[in-house]
């Protein structure tokens, strides 16, 4: 028992470091709850993933198919609305930008963002999101609070000059909750299984135990 | 039973071939464990279900990974992804390799408390340091092939760490990766030696540590020999047979731990990052190294050490001196047998140095555990120091302290008052 709570306070103690300097840079993260279920908001991210970021983020570990299933949306509106390049709709989603191309113009290759909400986590990239800030030193005219320096100019200012600041965030919700849900495709289904697991692992440890229990008794 | 049933006539067709009925007999009903083990004797069972698992998820997770530098990162993703129910076998395979690990450490404490390790127990002791070393080797391979920056990074340091041995290390780490950076060709080794060659000799160990035990029987938690005391017929008194009353034990425990289990990896498949690190959903990138490079939670007591060691000593480089207090942290669990001299094997009957020097060790290790995965500053580092010592301590002075301590005596039998 000791040894126990000694283990909670030792992992209590280092997530307390990990919290003394910024996870988010000079700020500090802005809470994000992600909600994977609500197919709705899971279709607005993927909208405006598509429409803003995807000319240079590819999402090249998932596949267009894959998403219009999970995001309950019909495969040839997702293929004529959805798909810009004449790629099959079974195939992955890689786009057109070259690395070379990019480097000329950008200076820098865009990552990959199948994997960022597991890679900085999705808190992360809410507050990254809505950061950002003119700074007239900078190449782009702007900076971020919380990617000190970043290569990235603002994509949705736009968006963010038109709307509300709750429309604003309402959009950034959205498209980090997709993008949750891109970086990790089976976490519904793995949560549903898994329920069922426990419920199966409750009966068969009650009846184990019950064998147990009554082999117990010879020892008497 | 009626004598011409089809089930004993099939047995006896075989046992005329193969000795079958000896066999159950001797390693399962007629295998007997004293009547007073409790639940630290579970953690044995458990590892062979969880070596069993491993090999199983690992076959299936092989069928899909692609074991090259271009390919390994987007066939785990595709394994996440394309393959049906990929992502199951993958979170067993990693969240698996967190369970072996915390069950070996369980299973060794177990051994360390109760003195398992004594006489005539050494070889099953060396024999189970031995699966634990290839564990840990076994893991270090498997970690790599992902090929996330964290893989490769990881891979780096302790491959370079060999490159820090006198005169001919450099040299050794060149050959050991088969080129000058961690690379694809490093990493298809790896492989081959995590698929094939590593299981083969973790299985082989394994049974050589089964086989040893049953010859000479479990220790119990008050280190009586049970096998003094028989009836006419040899049975020991104080014990009990295997089959059917440890194994309904075992399955019980089987039922508890795979409830723990089933809820990480189904509900926190990552562990909150040290089951499945997040750096390494960034591919791997030899450009750019991560700010904060941590191995896996059951190295981290070992890392700990291995970076406590900052200070050149008699013309060998700090880095070359934590290389060796690391893998002595490791290797010197293989001397207890012959480092402990007490007259009684369990703590209960050991004396208080023992009891202290026990509870030192337990505390260096987490406390070691605990900064070997968080960056180092001066004052952790002197704390890893201290904690260092402790460690070695309870091993280096056991000749000692466990000779001249004043010690309990041991009933004679199991549940008797002396």
């Amino acid at each position: 028992m000791k040894i126990l709570l000694f283990f909670i306070s030792l992992i209590s103690s280092s997530l307390l470091f990990s919290a003394g300097e910024y996870r988010c840079g000079s700020i500090e993260c802005d809470a994000f709850q992600a909600d994977v279920s609500d197919k709705a908001s899971l279709q607005r991210g993927l909208s405006t993933y598509m429409n803003y970021c995807y000319g240079c983020h590819s999402l090249k570990y998932s596949r267009y198919k894959r998403v219009a299933e999970d995001l309950l949306i019909p495969l040839d509106i997702y293929e004529n609305n959805l798909i810009f390049d004449g790629s099959k709709i079974g195939e992955l989603m890689e786009i057109s930008l070259t690395k070379k191309d990019a480097i000329d113009w950008l200076g820098a290759y865009p990552p990959d963002l199948t994997l960022e909400a597991r890679l900085r986590r999705p808190d992360w990239i809410y507050t990254y999101l809505r950061n950002y800030y003119p700074d007239s030193t900078r190449p782009y005219g702007v900076n971020n609070k919380v990617y000190q320096n970043v290569n990235m100019p603002h994509v949705l200012e736009d968006l963010e000059t038109n709307l509300s600041k709750s429309e604003y965030d309402q959009v950034i919700y959205d498209l980090t909750n997709f993008m949750t849900y891109v970086a990790d495709p089976s976490a519904e289904q793995r949560k549903r299984i898994g329920t069922y697991v426990l419920l199966f692992l409750v009966i068969f440890t009650a009846f184990a135990y019950l064998t147990y229990r009554e082999f117990k008794k010879d020892l008497k | 039973m009626s004598e011409n049933t089809i089930g004993k006539k099939s047995i006896d067709w075989v046992d005329k071939r193969f000795p079958i009925v000896d066999l159950f007999e001797r390693h399962l009903s007629k295998y007997y464990s004293p009547s007073n083990i409790n639940i630290w004797y579970l953690f044995g069972f458990l590892l062979l279900i969880v070596l069993v698992m491993q090999i199983l998820t690992g076959l299936w997770l092989m069928m899909n990974y692609t074991n090259t530098a271009e390919g390994a990162f987007s066939s785990i993703e595709y394994i996440m992804r394309d393959v049906d129910y990929g992502w199951l076998i993958r979170y067993m395979h990693a969240g698996g390799a967190s369970a072996f690990f915390a069950l070996i450490y369980l299973h060794m404490f177990r051994g360390m408390m109760y003195g398992s390790y004594q006489k005539p127990r050494e070889l099953i002791w060396v024999g189970g340091w031995f699966v634990y070393v290839l564990l840990c080797a076994e893991g270090f391979t498997g970690y790599v092939l992902p090929w996330g920056q964290m893989s490769f990074w990881a891979a780096q340091v302790i491959i370079s760490l060999v490159g820090s041995i006198p005169y001919f290390g450099e040299d050794l780490a060149i050959w050991i990766r088969g080129d000058y950076i961690v690379s694809g060709i490093t990493l298809s080794r790896l492989f081959a030696f995590h698929v094939v060659l590593l299981p083969i000799l973790i299985i082989a160990v394994v049974f050589f540590h089964i086989l040893a035990l049953h010859e000479i029987g479990s220790n119990n938690p008050d280190g009586i020999d049970v096998k003094k005391h028989t009836d006419q017929d040899g049975v020991p008194l104080d014990a009990k047979p295997f089959f059917p009353y440890d194994i309904s034990h075992d399955f019980y425990a089987l039922g508890v731990f795979l409830l723990i289990f089933c809820t990480v990896i189904f509900f926190f498949p990552e562990g909150g990052g040290y089951i499945i690190e997040y750096v390494n959903y960034e591919p791997a990138n030899p450009l750019s190294t991560p700010a904060h490079i941590v191995p896996s939670w059951y190295y981290t007591p070992f890392y700990a050490m291995l970076r406590a060691i900052d200070f050149p000593l008699f013309g060998l480089t700090a880095k070359f001196l934590g290389f060796v207090v690391m893998a002595a942290g490791i290797a010197i669990f293989a001397a207890l047998p012959w480092l402990d001299r007490s007259p009684v094997k369990s703590i209960k009957y050991k004396g208080i140095f023992s009891k202290i020097f026990l509870a030192g060790f337990v505390l260096s290790f987490f406390v070691l555990a605990y900064l070997g995965s968080v960056p180092p500053t001066e004052t952790k580092n002197l704390l890893a120091k201290i904690f260092t010592l402790l460690y070695f301590a309870y091993f280096l002075l056991m000749p000692i302290y466990t000779r001249f301590e004043k010690c309990k005596t041991v009933p004679e039998r199991v549940g008797e008052a002396v």
